[in-house]
């Protein structure tokens, strides 16, 4: 489904900022996949994410979703296959436009948008159904400015623009991370049911090693741009948070003793 | 002030309705401060009252002046998105460019049009005094104008048009080519802002190479003075707003040179409507200013009613 071969990606190349944000990241995710990636500061989590969605062209390596290459695509011509959500509430939504409006952009995700009207009395209908299943009261606010509403509610929008219009793969950037507990806890759910229920590929970043084990069917550790940890199935059942801490701990002491390496 | 002198605001008012279209276009929808309608304008009068003195039908004229402009717009798009330019400068350089091609159109410096048809003649004979035609017949093409931009801004295409602006990287997310958005836009924008000066041109008989200026200020005068006195949520009456913004800043400046006290000649209009801009931004803020101090003051008047987390604070 997605196969990420060797992906090299540098910030500020040639800069005196220069980073290297992926070096070497291959990467094989069968359909239907819920993957967790975890990972510290600056470990290329997000930048793995964005060059799956198109935001950062890779220096080298090639990414395929569903046997074709789009290494090459821009983000949104990737948008038909890739559905996303941001970590940042006001990130994954128009906060100007009413939250009908933003649900009609993302119903548009995919396909060639013309002249007809954005919204009709068959479109209102549909979102009024889906904001309904989120329990939230949304189905009587379609007129309403999203600014207006709460990050977690716009969260919630966001997840359901996401899984509006088909598309194979999800992926999600820390996207419970500015919300409070409960309401995290809600979008997590949601973000369950919706993979389920639609059987997408998914990637979830997070900084929530609880999250990582109980949620998907597989976990990835990133360091310095490289994949450090993948475990799934039987081994990863077993995984306690307090395991995957002391693996953590032990990665990043390797990778310290990899520098003196070089230093001496 | 006399009725014809009113009406006469009333018309220029109407017509520069269409800059302030464009300005709403480019400044709030897309959020891409545009100067090249300081160069659109005139080029757009030029195009339409050269073609007409050539004997090309009015309303054909008006049409190639639209095109004309919207070419402009997407020279300055292309200078901000293809090369990387930033938007004001991109839009200065096409603006300045602008000056040269116009006085070329026109193979002068103006073009009179006197004794030819323009797209007002077919109107002419409904024995409706010049002054009262004028002003109700730009009335119904700018009405017209913003229902259709309405229309669109609320379709498929337009909403993309307005997510590029809002938040370009959840456009991309949601497969809008926010570049493709721009180009159409910000030709539409600078079409629109054509069509003003090819009417305009029409209506006074001639056009000029010096009537762009300020035309940049006038139309964000028009978008701003009407968000702040009309302020609206949905597209179409934001556009009726620029409309009545554009249409009151023109009453408000003729009645200003009318007023003999003043002793304002029309030499004082750009300061005059910088004034004018300067004071509708300002106002807003001083008022926000001014809330909240005053929501400051009765919170620690009364400090047992202040949240209660105040009394963990040491």
């Amino acid at each position: 489904m997605i196969r990420c071969s060797d992906l090299h990606l540098t910030f500020n190349r040639g800069a005196p900022t220069e980073r290297l944000a992926l070096r070497g990241v291959t990467l094989d995710i069968p359909a239907g996949e819920f993957v967790t990636v975890i990972g510290s500061n600056g470990a290329g989590k997000s930048t793995l994410l964005n060059a799956l969605a198109g935001d950062y062209q890779p220096e080298s390596g090639a990414i395929t979703i569903d046997e074709q290459d789009v290494t090459a695509w821009p983000s949104h011509r990737r948008a038909g296959l890739v559905a996303r959500v941001f970590q940042d509430p006001l990130a994954g939504t128009c906060g100007d436009m009413t939250v009908e409006e933003n649900l009609a952009l993302a119903a548009g995700r995919g396909n060639r948008r013309g002249f007809g009207l954005a919204l009709d009395a068959g479109r209102r209908d549909r979102f009024r159904d889906t904001l309904r299943d989120l329990g939230l009261g949304l189905e009587n606010r379609l007129g309403a400015q999203m600014g207006l509403l709460s990050g977690g509610q716009r969260q919630s929008v966001s997840l359901l623009m996401a899984a509006l219009q088909p598309s194979r793969i999800l992926l999600l950037d820390e996207h419970t991370a500015a919300l409070d507990p409960k309401t995290a806890a809600m979008v997590m759910g949601l973000t369950d049911r919706i993979v389920r229920d639609q059987k997408l590929t998914t990637l979830m970043v997070t900084h929530s090693m609880r999250h990582a084990l109980d949620h998907g069917d597989r976990t990835i550790m990133l360091h310095e741009g490289r994949i450090v940890l993948d475990i799934a199935g039987d081994k990863r059942k077993g995984l306690t948070v307090q395991d995957l801490l002391d693996q953590f701990a032990r990665v990043r002491n390797e990778a310290l003793d990899d520098d003196k390496l070089l230093l001496g | 002030m006399s009725v014809i002198a009113l009406l006469g605001s009333v018309e220029i008012g109407l017509v520069y309705a269409l800059v302030a279209f464009g300005v709403y276009l480019s400044f709030r929808v897309l959020n891409f401060p545009d100067l090249t309608v300081d160069g659109s304008f005139p080029l757009g009068a030029a195009v339409a009252a050269t073609l007409i003195t050539k004997g090309v039908d009015p309303f054909i004229a008006s049409f190639a002046a639209v095109l004309a402009g919207a070419a402009a717009g997407l020279v300055t798009a292309v200078l901000n998105l293809r090369f990387g330019i930033l938007h004001l400068l991109a839009s200065i350089l096409t603006m300045t460019a602008l000056y040269t091609v116009s006085l070329r159109v026109m193979g002068g410096p103006n073009v009179p049009l006197l004794m030819v048809d323009t797209v007002l003649t077919p109107f002419q004979g409904f024995g409706m005094p010049d002054y009262w035609m004028k002003p109700i017949l730009f009335a119904v093409i700018t009405v017209l104008v913003a229902l259709l931009l309405a229309r669109y801004l609320n379709s498929e295409s337009g909403l993309a048009l307005r997510a590029t602006g809002s938040n370009p990287r959840m456009a991309r997310a949601n497969g809008i080519s926010t570049d493709a958005a721009t180009y159409l836009g910000m030709g539409l924008s600078n079409g629109l802002v054509a069509l003003a000066g090819a009417l305009f041109a029409q209506a006074n008989g001639f056009a000029d190479a010096t009537m762009g200026i300020g035309t940049i200020v006038i139309g964000l005068a028009a978008v701003i003075i009407g968000e702040t006195l009309l302020p609206a949520r949905s597209v179409l009456w934001m556009l009726l707003a620029c409309l009545a913004g554009s249409v009151m800043y023109r009453l408000a400046i003729g009645f200003a040179l009318n007023a003999d006290v003043l002793g304002l000649t029309a030499s004082d209009l750009n300061l005059m409507t910088a004034l004018l801009v300067g004071l509708a931004l300002i106002l807003p803020r001083l008022k926000r200013e001014a809330a909240s101090r005053r929501a400051k003051r009765t919170q620690t008047a009364r400090p047992t009613a202040a949240s209660p987390t105040a009394g963990d604070k040491p």
